[in-house]
C-alpha cells in the first residue's frame, strides 16, 4: 500500500489526538511517521488518486489543521511515497535539513494576496494616459465599431497597455505590504492578476499585515480588487534537500 | 469589488479556488515520491495566456472601450485616477474580460476532472458569482 504525503512537522506528543481525515472517497485517518524527531503526516494513498476537489481540500485542510499549533512543511499537492519505510528513510536522510526549515518556519504563517484591477477603471486608465489609444477608440466609435481587423488591432493595443499597467500597479500593493513581512514569494501567474504574491509573517505581526492589506484594499477599491487568503501553511517558504 | 478572505477556521473550500496556485505549483516537491499525475491541471497557468491573448479579448476590450463614455466621467483628465482617490462612477460589477479569462479557466478546472463526482460539479465560477453577490450587498 504506498503512502500519500501531507507535510513535515517537528514530533511532540499531542499529534496523534489531531483525528485528521486525508485524501479519498473514503477520508482514511492520517498518522505519524516518524524519525529523528520529525513527523510526517501520512495517509494510506487511495488507488487512482488525481486532483479533485475534494482531495485538493482535504490536503489543504490537514496541513491548515496541522500549522495552527505547529510549523509545519507542506508538501506540494499529490506527494506519493512507496511504502512508510521510505517516508521515514526520507526524513532521516535529510533530517537536519527540514529540522532546520521547521525552526525557521516556525510561528510564521503565509498570506498569499492577489490582486487585480477592476476592468473599467483600467481601461479608463489607459486611454486617459494615452493619446494615440484615445484617439484610435474615438476614430472606431465613428466608424461604428470599424472593421473586425481593426477591432482587433486596436484591442491588441489596449491589451498591451493593460499589461503594462498591472506591472506598473503591482509594486503599490507589493511593497506596503512587504514591510509587514520577512520575506516575499512571487506566486504563478494566474487569473491575469497584477500581482499574486505571498508573504512569510511572524504570528504576532499578522494582524498588523491583516490592518495594511485592509488599508490598500480601502484605497485602491474601485481601481482594483485585492484578495488576501491567509493565514495559510508556508507553502511559498519550502525549499526541498540540496 | 474587494473580498478579505481568511483562511483559518474550518478552511472550507470556500477558499480553495484562490489557493490553488499555491496548493499545486508550491510546497515542497521530493524526488524519491511520486507526484499524482494532473492531467488538466497543469495547463492552470499557461492557459491564462492563452485565453488573455486571444482574439476574442481583443475584441472584448475594443468593444469595452467604445462603450466607455469617457466624458460622463471626467473626459480625458484620467491620468490621476489613482491619486484622485479612484472615480465614483464606476459601480459597474459587471465582469471584464480579466474576470472572464480566470472564469474559463475555473471552468477548465472544474471540467477538467470532475466528470465523475456530483459533489464536485459545483463550478468555482458559480460560487464566484455568489461571493460577488455578497460584496455587492456589503455595499
Amino acid at each position: 500500500m504506498s503512502t500519500y504525503v501531507y507535510g513535515f512537522v517537528h514530533d511532540d506528543g499531542s499529534l496523534d489526538e489531531m483525528e485528521l481525515s486525508g485524501v479519498g472517497e473514503d477520508a482514511p485517518p492520517v498518522r505519524f511517521v516518524r524519525a529523528h524527531g520529525i513527523a510526517a503526516a501520512v495517509s494510506d494513498a487511495p488507488q487512482g488518486l488525481r486532483a479533485k476537489r475534494r482531495d485538493l481540500a482535504a490536503h489543504q485542510e490537514v496541513l491548515q489543521r496541522l500549522a495552527r499549533n505547529h510549523g509545519v512543511l507542506p508538501m506540494r499537492f499529490g506527494a506519493v511515497s512507496e511504502d512508510d519505510d521510505t517516508v521515514a528513510a526520507e526524513l532521516g536522510r535529510f533530517a537536519d535539513h527540514y529540522s532546520t526549515l521547521l525552526d525557521r518556519l516556525e510561528d510564521r504563517v503565509e498570506f498569499n494576496v492577489k490582486a487585480s484591477h477592476v476592468e473599467e477603471a483600467a481601461l479608463r486608465t489607459v486611454l486617459g494616459e494615452d493619446e494615440g489609444l484615445r484617439s484610435r477608440n474615438e476614430a472606431l466609435r465613428k466608424a461604428g465599431g470599424g472593421t473586425p481587423a481593426e477591432r482587433m488591432a486596436f484591442g491588441e493595443q489596449v491589451a498591451q497597455a493593460l499589461e503594462e499597467l498591472k506591472q506598473r500597479d503591482s509594486g503599490a500593493v507589493v511593497e506596503p505590504l512587504a514591510e509587514h513581512a520577512e520575506r516575499t514569494a512571487q506566486g504563478p501567474l494566474v487569473d491575469g492578476c497584477l500581482a499574486n504574491v505571498s508573504f512569510l509573517v511572524h504570528r504576532d505581526r499578522a494582524e498588523e499585515f491583516l490592518g495594511e492589506a485592509e488599508r490598500l484594499r480601502r484605497e485602491f477599491d474601485a481601481y482594483m480588487e485585492v484578495r488576501v487568503n491567509g493565514p495559510l501553511p508556508p507553502y511559498s517558504f519550502v525549499t526541498s534537500p540540496q | 469589488m474587494t473580498v478579505m478572505q481568511q483562511t483559518g477556521g474550518g478552511g472550507g473550500s470556500g477558499d480553495l479556488y484562490e489557493i490553488l496556485d499555491l496548493i499545486l505549483d508550491k510546497g515542497l516537491v521530493i524526488d524519491v515520491f511520486a507526484r499524482v499525475s494532473l492531467v488538466g491541471i497543469e495547463l492552470l497557468t499557461v492557459d491564462v495566456r492563452i485565453v488573455v491573448a486571444s482574439v476574442d479579448t481583443y475584441l472584448r476590450f475594443a468593444e469595452a472601450c467604445n462603450r466607455l463614455d469617457l466624458a460622463a466621467s471626467g473626459g480625458a483628465g484620467l491620468p490621476d485616477l489613482l491619486d484622485s482617490g479612484m472615480e465614483k462612477g464606476s459601480r459597474s460589477k459587471s465582469k471584464g474580460a480579466l474576470t472572464g479569462a480566470a472564469e474559463a479557466i475555473s471552468e477548465s478546472f472544474s471540467k477538467g476532472r470532475d466528470e465523475d463526482r456530483d459533489e464536485e460539479k459545483q463550478p468555482a465560477h458559480a460560487r464566484r458569482r455568489t461571493s460577488s453577490k455578497r460584496k455587492e450587498e456589503k455595499e
